[in-house]
């Protein structure tokens, strides 16, 4: 067997320090929940009410993610040139955007002052402060993450499948809806996974454009913020929740991922 | 009348696509080299691609004017096509693929269901229905493919290179299956290809195509015959020689473009740019030039022997290349000539065809 050389030795030593990086703080907290007793904790109702609207929003918040983002990205997936790159450009935007920032901007838009607040309050809506907020803090910034990984599945499709459909009577509707979307069904469902996953972590954006009311619009991260001022203890349980769930969402993204991808 | 008629234009990466092609009902044959157009045609012809300018009717129907300004959309132009890479639905299983048409057409149920198994007994495929397009072989693919096509009724069938992708053994088998299936068609069906064998095997109408343009189009005996270009001679096996007739004293010349002169009938030649063609079974060789021969003649080297069953080619050039096809007994007649060696190749002025150039690239 050859000798491992000094560049590979390099490879290894910093592989293991990230992996180490990355598996320590979780193995940490998971050890930090266990000791503070999941089970107890999910029979307070403080608890069970952040988990209501962290699951809640995060359901109502996926059609809105798949009504606006499917069609968004299988457009873009068909522009090229100089109209995709400008497209790709304003869907980075939000992804850039610091989340305390987007929360601000956000309710400068929709807030009782905002930009449209007024006209929604003309007709009985107002948002900041509601779960209708979450919902739309969620869509705002999970949207384009999926749009741009939809982008990579439509892109993926191979053209042909889509002409055949068409020559064969579909029209452009009918072979989206009957060709796209079937072919890539897996990846779409691993999408969507991904979608929740990333809402139930979300904190910033919610905080200030929803609020943070227990029973109303305070999410499983943000109960982790109002504990960890009075009890660390209970923070510390609450996040190996939060953590657990992600990791089984993870999982079941992987499960579900196309695999002639990898 | 059923048949495609279609004038168009058509930028292309290296030249236009220029082209006027009437197909009637039965197999045309598209003939070219790799790179000609051929399937950006059946692409414009679908309506998949826009062209620059032309028209197509389909019958009684126009798919397309660019003075009218009439471009009906591919679902809507009833052309079944057969891409290179069949294209099946992946997500579908084979009676699926075949019933896609039909249930964007809004057949359902039983009746969808009769039209499939229906076509799935014409086709001798009734066995593949419930399986997973994923799981066919190269042959079974083609076959679900064209059932799939047919099943929505096309009013022009297009296929493109139908067997370029099977293996030796498979091809043999679909070009006979497409064969019985494709003469029990009623409507005009072109299929594209590179190959010589597929055009020998079909026998049917050809239409040449070479950079963006038709350059002949007859049945496959003409083009044996009376080969329109350097693509199509070689093509089809026959000798192809470039160069010019002259008039001198009142008498026409043709000079090859390696400096020999052949003659030949002339009949409705101009002087100017011409070539000449001669079939290789029409050239006789000899060691020796025999004495007072009128015919004509290019002394040069032997450079490649091919045996073919009972029959030899013989390639011999200088300026010149001209290719000799003689019995095998005439082979061993000369001595069995060996590469290297000198020999004349001679033949008669009546069996040359000598033809202008004209508009096509010569």
């Amino acid at each position: 067997m050859r000798r491992p050389r000094l560049f590979d030795l390099l490879l290894i030593g910093s592989g293991t320090l990230l992996g180490a990086l990355i598996l320590l703080p979780v193995l940490a907290l998971l050890r930090a929940g266990w000791s503070s007793a999941l089970l107890p904790l999910l029979g307070q109702p403080q608890v069970q009410q952040a988990l209501w609207i962290t699951a809640l929003s995060s359901l109502l918040a996926l059609p809105l993610i798949f009504l606006l983002g499917l069609p968004s990205a299988y457009g873009l997936s068909r522009c090229s040139g100089r109209l995709r790159r400008s497209l790709e450009i304003l869907l980075e935007l939000p992804m850039v955007m610091p989340p305390v920032v987007a929360g601000l901007a956000l309710l400068l838009a929709f807030g009782r002052r905002g930009l449209l607040g007024e006209m929604l309050a003309d007709v009985g809506i107002r948002l900041p402060f509601t779960l209708g907020a979450v919902v739309l803090a969620l869509t705002f910034v999970i949207t384009p993450l999926f749009v741009r990984r939809c982008v990579v599945l439509f892109d993926g499709i191979e053209q042909k499948l889509e002409e055949a459909a068409l020559l064969l009577g579909a029209t452009p509707l009918q072979c989206f809806w009957h060709v796209t979307l079937p072919v890539v069904r897996r990846g779409l469902f691993a999408e969507g996974v991904m979608a929740l996953a990333q809402g139930v972590g979300l904190f910033g954006v919610i905080i200030l454009f929803a609020g943070n009311l227990p029973g109303r619009t305070q999410t499983l991260s943000l109960a982790i913020y109002s504990a960890f001022e009075h009890d660390p203890q209970q923070a510390f349980g609450l996040a190996a929740l939060l953590l657990l769930i992600s990791l089984l969402l993870l999982a079941t993204v992987h499960l579900l991922a196309p695999r002639e991808g990898r | 009348m059923n048949g495609l008629s279609c004038r168009l234009r058509y930028r292309l990466a290296h030249f236009d696509l220029d082209l006027d092609l009437q197909v009637g009902s039965g197999l045309t044959v598209l003939l070219g080299p790799n790179g000609a157009g051929k399937s950006s045609l059946l692409r414009l012809l679908a309506g998949l691609n826009q062209p620059a300018s032309g028209q197509v009717t389909l019958g009684e129907r126009c798919l397309y004017s660019s003075d009218k300004k009439v471009d009906l959309p591919p679902e809507q132009r009833r052309i079944g096509m057969m891409f290179q890479d069949l294209a099946l639905f992946p997500h579908l299983d084979v009676s699926g693929n075949i019933g896609f048409g039909l249930k964007m057409r809004r057949i359902h149920g039983g009746k969808r269901q009769q039209r499939v198994q229906l076509l799935l007994e014409k086709l001798d495929i009734a066995h593949l229905a419930r399986r997973n397009v994923a799981t066919l072989s190269g042959g079974e693919r083609q076959k679900v493919a064209l059932a799939r096509t047919l099943a929505t009724d096309p009013k022009l069938l297009l296929l493109d290179e139908p067997t370029a992708a099977l293996d030796p053994a498979a091809r043999g088998e679909i070009r006979r299956w497409l064969q019985t299936v494709l003469t029990r068609l009623d409507i005009p069906t072109i299929m594209v290809t590179h190959d010589a064998e597929e055009v020998a095997f079909f026998r049917k109408r050809v239409a040449v195509m070479e950079q963006g343009r038709i350059v002949q189009q007859g049945s496959f005996h003409q083009l044996l015959r009376e080969p329109a270009s350097e693509f199509v001679a070689r093509f089809v096996g026959v000798n192809y020689i470039l160069g010019a007739v002259r008039a001198e004293a009142g008498k026409l010349h043709f000079t090859s473009s390696g400096g020999s002169k052949f003659l030949a009938p002339f009949e409705q030649v101009r002087p100017g740019p011409a070539f000449l063609t001669v079939q290789p079974w029409d050239i006789a060789l000899y060691r020796e030039l025999p004495e007072g021969s009128p015919r004509n003649h290019l002394h040069g080297e032997i450079r490649e022997v091919v045996i073919i069953g009972d029959r030899v080619r013989l390639t011999l050039s200088r300026k010149d290349k001209l290719v000799a096809e003689i019995s095998s007994r005439g082979y061993q007649a000369l001595g069995e000539p060996q590469p290297g060696e000198m020999f004349w190749a001679v033949f008669k002025a009546r069996e040359a065809r000598i033809e202008n150039c004209g508009a096509l690239p010569c």
